[in-house]
């Protein structure tokens, strides 16, 4: 035994052993009684354990399902998009503009200094009916009645999860940029590229792996986000997530509640696959 | 037809804050001349290649470029292009699109562009390696690259800083003789930044030495060698030994003077140096003096001393001598011709020299 632990093979068991046990308790075991319980039934107060595929097909036959998991990648997706399109310039400044990169790294995470049910309760006080901003634009006489569309749709939850996702998609932007050795950018101005140009030929193809990294980084845990609809996003903003706790919940069907959960992390791996080879095709493009 | 001059600066300068990185820069090239700024890190030579290039602007002064004031021009619009001292090569394109970089920006269709780009290739023997990932390339052919991607663009000068610095010696040996002979075939005029006196030596047609933000000396290899204008320039291109002397008679061309260690010896008046006076500081370099355990016969000036270093380069021998008068062990190299060092620590010996091979270096400092 002694003698194994010290050859190669048997160090990087040993070193791997820690991580291997925690993820193979903490995730490959939920994992796998989820999948259990996808095959299962709920009979009002037991759980049928003969296998079916009855959820599967109760799940893709139902239009509730289809719509709000189609919401929520649209809404994914929104929110992804508005992110990493107001981080990018972010990101740019502080790489290429700024010499006090820590400071303003430093500033970044700020917001994560309160809680994040905090940064949702004050979008909620931002964009409620009597809120700052209804309150500014009427004292201001630019409306006359409070505007509603502010909160409690699919916008109030584009507006705060891109807010509170701001820095996950800064960080890995700037480090892509960060790396980008400038001689080549005076390459790319000396073979007769103007700022612009060298912006699309250069900075951004080799930014292309930050703008994923930044991107799955938002686009998946948002899909899944339950806390930030449920609270600022009305019955517009539901989205599938809300759904499944309503099956744990309320609704008491684990199995079906197990089964959306497969369903959705499905979709979403399908799309951020689909995502990540698209976008890496479309900077290979760039010559 | 003459020969024009591609590049005339004058007067230029630049600062950064306080400190001035290049002061009053006076400089004409001619069309298809190899020219190459020599001197020490941080002696503003790349800052100066950088100002005709357009990365950096001249606070005094103008830069001309084919006759045009390059001051409202900016860089991407200049008729120079450069290849870098990382060599920059785009990671994410490969070799072909690498080179086609600034052609794309000329619209000249997929064939021309492909068969310029071929051509380029070719030139830097990396021919048919168009499809070959930037990434995946050595560093001798990054840099053949970053050649080829410069002399695409025909370029009216091109501009190299420290080309060469990346590579191995061996590499880089042949690499200067591949630049020197692909300069002369396109004759294209070439600007090098360099701080290796040897390869500014070999490639150049003429080069120019600076210290500290300032141009002190511009001529041909062999007349910056044997006829330096100072002691930093002496002192920079190949060793030397500095030796005082006082003079005692001028005439003909010629300093009649007593040299530290030597006596007296008839130099030859340099016409590079300004500085004038009596005490005179002279130079000779290693290998121009004779190191022998008799005296040798035929020399204008001898001195005795002990060997106290005698170390094997190879291609030849360093001797340290010390002599009595001579504050500094002087400095000896002799070819090696048989494989031996033939004289040992301790050793005495005889140097000799010759009246031409002492070099007028101008009136002391102190």
């Amino acid at each position: 035994m002694a003698g194994f632990l010290r050859t190669e093979a048997g160090k990087g068991l040993a070193l791997s052993a820690p991580a291997s046990l925690y993820v193979g308790l903490l995730v490959a075991a939920p994992l796998g009684i989820l999948v259990a319980y996808s095959f299962w039934t709920q009979t009002y107060v037991e759980i049928d354990k003969t296998p079916s595929w009855a959820n599967y097909l109760e799940a893709a036959t139902d239009p509730l399902v289809r719509h709000l998991m189609l919401r929520s990648i649209l809404i994914a997706a929104a929110v992804t998009a508005a992110t990493v399109a107001l981080a990018y310039p972010i990101a740019y400044f502080i790489a290429f503009r700024t010499h006090r990169k820590t400071l303003w790294l430093l500033l970044i995470t700020i917001p994560f200094w309160s809680s994040y049910l905090l940064r949702v309760f004050s979008w909620k006080l931002i964009l409620g009916f009597n809120g700052v901003m209804n309150s500014a634009l009427i004292s201001l006489g630019m409306i006359d009645e409070p505007l509603t569309f502010l909160l409690y749709n699919e916008f109030a939850v584009v507006l705060t999860l891109a807010h509170a996702w701001a820095p996950f998609a800064i960080l890995p932007i700037y480090v892509s940029l960060q790396k980008i050795d400038r001689s080549l950018l005076e390459a790319a101005t000396d073979l007769g590229c103007s700022k612009l140009e060298r912006f699309v030929r250069v900075t951004l193809p080799l930014t292309v792996p930050g703008i994923i990294a930044a991107s799955l980084i938002i686009f998946i845990p948002t899909v899944g986000d339950y806390v930030t609809p449920s609270l600022v996003g009305g019955s517009q903003g539901k989205m599938v997530a809300n759904l499944i706790q309503v099956q744990f919940g309320p609704a008491n069907n684990w199995p079906l509640g197990a089964t959306l959960s497969l369903v959705a992390m499905a979709s979403v791996g399908f799309v951020a696959v689909l995502f990540v080879i698209l976008a890496t095709a479309l900077g290979r493009r760039i010559r | 037809m003459t020969r024009q001059n591609i590049i005339e600066i004058s007067g230029v300068e630049k600062r950064f804050g306080s400190f001035i990185a290049v002061r009053d820069l006076n400089l004409s090239l001619k069309e298809g001349e190899f020219f190459s700024l020599l001197g020490p890190s941080g002696c503003g030579k790349t800052t100066a290649l950088r100002m005709i290039a357009g990365f950096q602007d001249h606070d005094a002064g103008t830069i001309r470029i084919d006759g045009q004031d390059m001051a409202q021009i900016p860089a991407n619009k200049r008729p120079t292009n450069m290849v870098f001292q990382s060599y920059a090569i785009f990671p994410h394109l490969n070799v072909g699109d690498n080179v086609a970089f600034g052609l794309r920006k000329l619209n000249l269709g997929k064939a021309e562009t492909d068969a310029r780009v071929a051509e380029a290739l070719e030139m830097v023997e990396l021919g048919g390696l168009q499809s070959r990932k930037a990434t995946e390339l050595s560093g001798g052919q990054r840099q053949r690259v970053a050649l080829a991607r410069a002399l695409v663009m025909r370029p009216k000068v091109l501009l190299l800083d420290e080309p060469l610095s990346a590579l191995d010696k061996n590499l880089r040996e042949a690499m200067q003789f591949e630049m020197r002979r692909l300069q002369q075939k396109l004759g294209i005029t070439f600007v090098m930044v360099t701080h290796d006196q040897y390869e500014a030596m070999t490639m150049s047609d003429r080069i120019g030495v600076m210290f500290k933000g300032q141009l002190k000396q511009v001529d041909k290899p062999e007349v910056l060698y044997a006829r330096p204008c100072s002691r930093e320039v002496a002192a920079f291109i190949g060793g030397m030994n500095f030796l005082d002397a006082s003079v005692t008679a001028k005439a003909e061309g010629k300093l009649q003077a007593q040299v530290q260690g030597f006596g007296p010896l008839a130099i030859d008046v340099n016409p590079n140096v300004t500085r004038r006076g009596t005490k005179l500081l002279t130079g000779i370099r290693p290998e121009q003096l004779e190191i022998s355990a008799k005296k040798p016969e035929g020399y204008d000036g001898y001195l005795q001393g002990t060997v106290t270093n005698a170390a094997f380069y190879g291609e030849n021998v360093h001797y340290h001598v010390t002599a009595a008068g001579v504050p500094q062990p002087i400095a000896v190299s002799v070819p090696n011709y048989f494989h031996t060092v033939d004289h040992q620590q301790g050793d005495p010996v005889w140097l000799g020299v010759q009246n031409a091979s002492v070099i007028d270096l101008g009136a002391r400092e102190a």
